[in-house]
């Protein structure tokens, strides 16, 4: 079967702000995901289906359910850790990330993973069926509108992404695995808001709206007409920058672990986290994280002002409303003169 | 199997109170276990998760939203059934517990009635499974660990009473306090492994020191003096029942063990009483009183208990009741005296936007009073056994789609739409060595198959009919009518209720808000929702009656209930009608008729009252309250379904 094409991330017209973030999501999967919040028809969707083609590949146990990485041995499926017991080392290959996308209609039981009804009834014998938050680990969760998704799915997300495992206790199966991964939510705001617990587990949050220039409207409708007409066309077109993104993408991970970040811009943050009364500690820690993979985007080994910003810029908006029915609007302007002047 | 790197509980910073609490749940079980309250955040699952670094022998067993209830309770051993074709019983979460640790992140989320199993269970001791041909009893002892955010709805006080201690976690504010934690959570997130390293000697410190309580606490003695105490403070608490003088002592005990110490000192209570008492305090039953003295009363009350022990009342303070930050704030702003209180509100006053020019001259807008106190809404659905549709939390219901969570299974009734894969396997399997082969190892018969049965909570739909004319502008009584619907928006989004707003004042009745999900939306209408003018009552009721058939109409499977809040001063008709009354309680026996559960919440407040609401009310079949009484009373109770 023939692959169907895929619009190319790099021929995304503006919405730098949700591109950024996606792929600062893809450079550290720990800053938590992101939430894209805006109206119909601005290319959320689109975005996030095309950042698939930008992933890069990453080292799995071959023929592991749960792509396990065979070089963190702490975070080992109980098939690998058992193979890697008896054997001392595991049989690796390579797959590319993936977008693994929720339905709003799936059900729990899809969701956590159930009783392996088939092997069940052959050999009368219980078997774990992994679910979809065993396909996305290590890789992209995608949650379309998300808003809309059945309360007790939210909750057994929110329970999978705390701990980064799943736990199934369910139908007959008892079974714990890794479930760790970038959660990406879309939502129409006008279609009603997600709970705060649900909000703050989101690293990053951007806002989208369509270009408003009469000069980008046209470019947009120009590219989206020339992919109808040939998408292979239009993708060769955009396959040097695609190449050139998917190796700076690769080399900020090199480069990540070795960023730092001065005394002097943690007091920073901590003093705008308590001036904004933000509820916890997460948007400290997400701010800093977040801090550090711009820097190393930016292929900078130190965090500079300019990429705290953007990081804060990322960060906090979604966090000030803490709690249902706050106003919670950010004040940027203050935000960034705060920034400047605690230095 | 999983070995990541726990965060070391000593590398956590500050919450001293709720490592505390932790030893003394690691030291002594019969202390009750523990439950940590706080907003999202503040590293509630991160300690909690910590303690397992010093389990000695025991296991760390979690208890996920998903579980089931033959997984929690324990169910036929399928696999020995097929191959034996007996029936063996096959433990559950509850009997893997027993003598470990069971966790429970968000248990607030976790569906109230396995809650209560758990806990229940754990306080008798032992669990009785009938189920599945099974009968079987075996014993449950262990501790158990929980975590919830108030944010998405507290647990009710019967739930609450069941766990030993309560902590509640607040996030630091101090600069240097802050920074050491991104320092640290950031080195552990570079390398998990060598960030332990560096606490070791503090992990092994404290190892040591709950193994000598451990093994100290059987012999801690406790003399008649201490259970004097104990008896003392959960009377000066007004404690219900005798947990909470097992839980104290216990936990004192607990905390004497830590200190290296058999026998228990006075202090040992008292830092016993900050874990023990804070969820079970409860307020001194009322003496009768006029209506105007009742908050006054409240707080020399609270003052009183803050002179008997002040850390009790620390304590009372941290407990977020639920909503949480409407009571707090009155506890510690008007905490001297009213005149206090009456500054406060003036202040407040001042707050309101000053008349605008858009609006006509005899608007205003007030704002919303949060300060405004409503009893918890309860809503009598009665046994809904109709199936329904929907996503929500205020009320269980059956569906038919399936959607809701699998609850459990039943026999077949006529056709099978929603198998029940492992109660059908459950079924079949003690049968297989008596059923001819057919290549597959179980045979599965017509009479095994089970249907699953699957439980939704569905939210309500509100209709909020607002009144807005200018004589609820007087003394300031949309403030308050503000702040009684904003009381209830803010249940109706912990419980994921619909709601939808109108109001009606000058000529006629407008929708502010559709119904919808966005309970956040209404919220803005109804600061934004301006006061003046005449009062089209019937008109108001009119659109309401058509909303809500429309809505009806839309989706059956909803059972939308009016809120209607007037002070019944109609004085506007509708073209054709000369008596504004008499045309508001014709709309309001068609609104009866068509079985719509509705409430009528009373704010007349003048000298001579009318009573037009009360007439409204009765025409409607609706439940009937006055905004006055409602501060005082404990619930409103919604009948739903009144005419049936």
């Amino acid at each position: 079967m023939k692959r169907t094409a895929v619009y190319p991330f790099t021929g995304i017209v503006g919405q730098e702000a949700m591109k950024l973030s996606l792929i600062l999501n893809v450079i550290n999967p720990a800053l938590g995901g992101v939430l894209i919040k805006g109206e119909k028809g601005t290319a959320k969707s689109t975005a996030v289906r095309a950042l698939a083609e930008l992933l890069p590949a990453m080292n799995i146990v071959t023929g592991c359910r749960f792509h396990c990485n065979p070089y963190d041995t702490n975070n080992l499926c109980d098939e690998c850790a058992e193979k890697f017991r008896a054997e001392g080392v595991l049989p690796v290959t390579t797959a590319k990330m993936r977008v693994v996308e929720l339905p709003v209609s799936a059900t729990e039981d899809r969701v956590v993973g159930t009783l392996d009804i088939e092997h069940a009834i052959k050999h009368g014998e219980k078997k774990f069926e992994p679910g979809i938050l065993a396909l996305a680990n290590r890789n992209i969760l995608y949650v379309d509108e998300i808003n809309l998704l059945d309360d007790h799915v939210v909750d057994v997300l929110l329970d999978a992404a705390a701990m980064g495992v799943n736990t199934v206790e369910r139908e007959g199966v008892s079974y714990s695995h890794p479930a760790r991964f970038v959660l990406v939510g879309t939502m129409n705001p006008e279609e009603g808001d997600i709970r705060p617990q649900l909000l703050d587990r989101f690293g990053l949050s951007v806002v989208v709206t369509g270009e408003h220039e009469p000069n980008l409207r046209v470019e947009v409708i120009k590219r989206r007409l020339a992919y109808e007409l040939d998408a292979d066309k239009f993708i060769q077109q955009f396959q040097s920058e695609q190449d050139a993104l998917a190796v700076k993408i690769t080399a900020a991970q090199k480069l990540l672990p070795e960023v730092i970040i001065s005394d002097k811009l943690l007091a920073v943050v901590a003093k705008i986290a308590i001036e904004l009364g933000v509820d916890g500690h997460r948007a400290d820690i997400t701010v800093i994280k977040t801090a550090l993979t711009v820097a190393a985007y930016n292929g900078r080994k130190e965090v500079e002002v300019s990429d705290l910003k953007q990081a804060a810029k990322l960060v906090l908006p979604h966090r000030m409303r803490r709690r249902p029915f706050e106003e919670g609007e950010l004040d940027w302007q203050k935000v960034e003169s705060f920034i400047d002047e605690a230095l | 199997m999983l070995n990541y790197p726990i965060y070391p509980l000593p590398a956590v910073v500050g919450h001293e109170d709720c490592k505390q609490a932790l030893l003394i749940a690691l030291v002594n079980r019969k202390a009750g276990g523990l439950l940590i309250g706080g907003r999202k955040g503040t590293a509630k699952s991160v300690l909690a998760r910590s303690i397992q670094d010093f389990l000695c022998e025991r296991k760390f067993i979690t208890l996920p939203l998903n579980v089931t209830e033959d997984m929690l309770f324990g169910s036929i051993d399928i696999e020995y059934a097929v191959s034996m074709g007996e029936r063996r019983f096959s433990p559950g979460l509850l009997a893997r517990a027993t003598d470990n640790i069971l966790y429970i992140d968000e248990a607030n989320l976790l569906r109230p009635e396995l809650l209560t199993a758990v806990l229940d269970s754990n306080s008798a001791g032992f669990n009785q499974v009938e189920r599945d041909g099974i009968s079987f009893r075996h014993d449950v002892r262990t501790t158990v660990l929980a975590t919830m955010n108030p944010d998405e709805g507290t647990l009710p006080g019967h739930i609450l009473d069941r766990f030993g201690m309560y902590v509640d976690m607040q996030s630091l504010d101090e600069e240097s306090e802050r920074i050491l934690i991104m320092k640290r959570v950031l080195e552990y997130g570079r390398d998990g492994h060598a960030f332990r390293k560096k606490f070791t000697e503090e992990i092994d410190e404290l190892q040591n020191k709950i193994s000598r309580a451990q093994s100290l606490l059987p012999s801690v003695e406790l003399s008649d003096a201490m259970l004097m105490l104990a008896a003392t403070m959960c009377t000066a608490a007004y404690c219900a029942g005798h947990r909470a003088e097992i839980y104290l002592l216990e936990a004192a005990k607990a905390i004497a063990a830590l200190a290296g110490r058999s026998y228990v000192l006075p202090k040992d209570v008292e830092e016993a009483a900050i874990y023990v008492l804070p969820h079970r305090m409860r307020k001194p039953p009322e003496p009768e009183q006029g209506e105007e003295e009742q908050d006054e009363n409240e707080e020399s009350q609270d003052n009183e208990t803050e002179e008997n022990d002040e850390e009790q009342n620390d304590a009372e303070e941290n407990l977020p009741p639920p909503p949480p930050q409407l009571e707090q704030d009155d506890n510690e702003d008007c905490k001297d005296d009213d005149e206090e209180d009456e500054s406060d509100e003036d202040d407040e006053q001042e707050e309101i936007p000053p008349q605008n020019n858009q609006l006509a001259p005899e608007e205003q807008i007030f704002d919303i009073d949060r300060n405004f106190k409503l009893p918890k809404m309860l809503i009598d659905m009665g046994k809904d056994q109709k199936p329904r549709r929907g996503s929500g939390k205020r009320s269980v219901t059956r569906t038919d789609l399936k959607q809701g969570r699998y609850v459990r299974a039943e026999l077949l009734v006529s056709e099978v739409t929603d198998l029940a894969f492992d109660a059908t396997i459950r079924a079949a399997a003690p049968y297989q060595r008596m059923r001819e082969a057919n290549g597959c190892a179980l045979n599965i018969k017509k009479e095994d198959l089970r249907q699953k049965v699957r439980e939704k909570r569905i939210g309500n739909t509100f209709l909020f009919a607002v009144d807005a004319s200018g004589s609820m502008g007087a003394r300031e009584r949309m403030r308050a009518v503000k702040g009684a619907i904003f009381y209830m928006l803010q249940e109706a989004y912990q419980k994921r209720d619909r709601v939808g707003m109108l109001a009606f004042r000058r000529k006629q009745a407008e929708v502010l808000l559709p119904i919808s999900r966005s309970v956040d939306l209404a919220q803005k209408c109804l600061a934004k929702l301006p006061t003046g003018g005449k009062t089209p009552l019937a008109d108001g009721l009119a659109l309401s009656l058509q909303i809500l058939l429309q809505q009806t109409k839309y989706d059956a499977e909803l059972e939308p209930i009016l809120i209607l809040v007037t002070d019944g001063r109609a004085n506007a008709t509708q073209e054709g009608e000369k008596d504004p009354v008499e045309s508001a309680v014709k709309i309001a026996e068609k609104i009866n008729k068509a079985g719509i559960t509705s409430v009528v919440i009373d704010t007349e407040a003048d000298f001579i009252k009318l009573g037009v609401a009360k007439k409204i009310a009765k025409a409607m079949g609706a439940n009937y309250f006055s905004l006055q009484k409602l501060s005082r009373d404990n619930l409103i109770h919604i009948v739903k379904n009144m005419g049936v």
